[in-house]
């Protein structure tokens, strides 16, 4: 087990964003987190991440007991991210950005620039390592997250909403990048409303409503589940004449 | 090799620069005070600048160096020079006390919160015994051996100062291009992301907030040697932190050379006013820095320094395209 949460519970307030909520992710998963707009998805990741302390339950990543470290040990740990709303170091080039995350497990700014190349050039950015991070647009920002997640070396990538915002020719490209990153060993969890990117690439779905897990299993499984379909469109109303 | 030229050019100005005015002892004066606003100012941009963590209240190591220096001599008899790395131990060790409270802050509640540690150090030395209450302390009026650093010409002072500042934008230019230049822009990028690829952002503001303390502290024992004096306005006023940043942010924040220049204009122009309005020109001061800020911020939010580097601005897409029939 890499990523295991166990009765995870973020309140804030009297409101329960996250209510006892326990996912486990294999080596080598792909993981889908899916739900409706404030289905508690975004919160959850970010209580694996550590961007968010948990109220209660725990967190462990590669067996070790993680609830209670900052993102920055996670990271150390070999938990990578990226963020729903693209954070790129905006003042800095392509390069120096994947070069921030290739520092993590090198020594030298100079190893760590190869390896950020490197990266570029796998992700599909090698033509523009020397360009500003502000002159990419959304797409080229949410590839670069990557990268730079990818630089650092992960044992596992969490992805949120990494594909929002593309258009659909922008969304198979990406998702042909996450199969070739899944093709080096690295363990997914995807965050996604789009449906299309999660029936393409999980292996496993989870699906949150209200904060609480309402259905897992395969994506075919999940999709064609009355209790998904209801919290996704609502319930059917019979009118009687 | 062209663009060794400029560069070079500017080393070679700056080390002849007590030649070419000597026998002036305004502009002998003038030389030296650049060169030491510059070094406080290069010292804020650690933090400040490179790290993105604005202290307006940096006027607390400036203090402390320049009480430091001058304790050592009223109570111990030593030369003031002496008290610089006592200075500097100390406000490393005070950095590290404000440092890991107020590093928390996010953006403005951090600057707030080093003006009340600056106005709180501010007010409880004017009322020290110790440090000469309100009266400030004074340095030897007499030198009593070289190590006084009494000097009736400007000009050690400007060599001193010269090198002081070269060794500091040294250390700067080495940090900037190693694992920490890299983590303190990431952090004042995006501190999230930053912490999210693995970054301790806690640890590594905390470093640059010390060291910056350490370097500003020297500058306010150098300010000491050379001015003899300090009372509680000139040496935790809240103006010397302004300075530093208004030089710093004018040039540009965060950029090696942005404070040096910043200085090279502000110190004239506060020279200037000084001795053209007398007394009366205190209070303008203050009116000339809030005027600068609001340029700065209005159309300069990069400072001066980035009207030269429209380079990486341009779009990348010109590289790829051969036939665009552009030389460079």
């Amino acid at each position: 087990m890499l990523i295991d949460a166990r009765n995870v519970t973020k309140a804030f307030g009297a409101f329960r964003a996250v209510d006892d909520a326990s996912v486990s992710v294999e080596e080598g998963d792909i993981l889908g987190l899916i739900g409706p707009n404030g289905a508690g998805k975004s919160t959850f990741f970010n209580c694996l991440t550590g961007d968010l302390p948990v109220t209660s339950g725990s967190v462990s990543f590669a067996g070790a007991d993680v609830t209670r470290l900052p993102p920055e040990a996670r990271a150390k740990l070999g938990l990578a991210r990226t963020f729903q709303v693209p954070l790129t170091f905006e003042s800095m080039s392509v390069l120096d950005n994947a070069t921030i995350g290739a520092l993590l497990r090198h020594h030298t700014a100079r190893e760590a620039r190869a390896k950020a190349r490197d990266v570029l050039q796998r992700v599909g950015l090698g033509h523009v390592t020397d360009a500003p991070a502000r002159s990419l647009g959304t797409p080229g920002r949410k590839r670069l997250e990557i990268a730079r997640a990818l630089a650092s070396e992960p044992k596992a990538l969490l992805l949120d909403e990494a594909m929002a915002g593309l258009t659909p020719t922008e969304v198979r490209d990406a998702i042909e990048l996450v199969r070739r990153i899944h093709g080096d060993g690295i363990t997914i969890v995807i965050v996604e409303h789009i449906m299309e990117v999660i029936v393409s690439l999980a292996q496993r779905v989870v699906v949150f409503h209200q904060g609480r897990e309402i259905a897992r299993g395969t994506p075919r499984e999940v999709t064609s589940d009355p209790k998904v379909i209801e919290a996704y469109l609502g319930r059917r109303k019979v009118r009687h004449a | 090799m062209k663009r060794y030229l400029f560069p070079g050019a500017l080393v070679v100005l700056a080390l002849v620069y007590p030649l070419l005015v000597a026998g002036s002892p305004v502009w002998e004066r003038l030389g030296a005070l650049v060169l030491l606003g510059a070094i406080g100012a290069s010292a804020w941009n650690i933090v400040g600048g490179y790290a993105g963590q604005v202290s307006v209240g940096h006027s607390v190591f400036f203090g402390f160096g320049a009480y430091s220096a001058v304790v050592v001599y009223t109570h111990l008899g030593w030369p003031p020079i002496a008290g610089a790395p006592l200075g500097m131990v100390l406000s490393v060790l005070l950095a590290a006390i404000i440092g890991v409270p107020t590093l928390r802050l996010a953006g403005h509640y951090f600057s707030m919160a080093t003006i009340a540690v600056a106005e709180l150090v501010r007010v409880l030395s004017s009322t020290s015994e110790f440090l000469g209450g309100a009266q400030g302390l004074g340095g030897p009026a007499m030198p009593r051996t070289v190590f006084d650093l009494s000097f009736i010409s400007a000009t050690p002072f400007y060599y001193i100062f010269l090198a002081v500042l070269a060794f500091l934008l040294g250390l700067t230019w080495w940090i900037e291009r190693g694992r920490m230049g890299f983590y303190l822009r990431a952090i004042k990028d995006s501190e999230r992301a930053a912490r999210s690829l693995g970054v301790s952002s806690g640890r590594y503001k905390l470093y640059a907030y010390m060291l910056s303390g350490a370097f500003t502290s020297l500058a306010g024992s150098l300010y000491l040697c050379m001015f003899g004096f300090v009372d509680p306005e000139s040496g935790f006023g809240i103006l010397i932190s302004v300075k530093m940043v208004v030089m710093a942010a004018l040039g540009g924040a965060g950029v090696l050379f942005g404070p040096l220049v910043g200085a090279l204009i502000l110190v004239p122009l506060e020279e200037l006013s000084n001795s053209y309005l007398g007394g009366r020109g205190a209070g303008l001061t203050f009116v000339v820095y809030g005027a600068i800020i609001v340029i700065i911020a209005r159309f300069l939010p990069s400072g001066l320094l980035s009207l030269f580097e429209r380079r990486p601005a341009r779009p990348p897409a010109a590289k790829n395209q051969p036939a665009s029939g552009h030389a460079d």
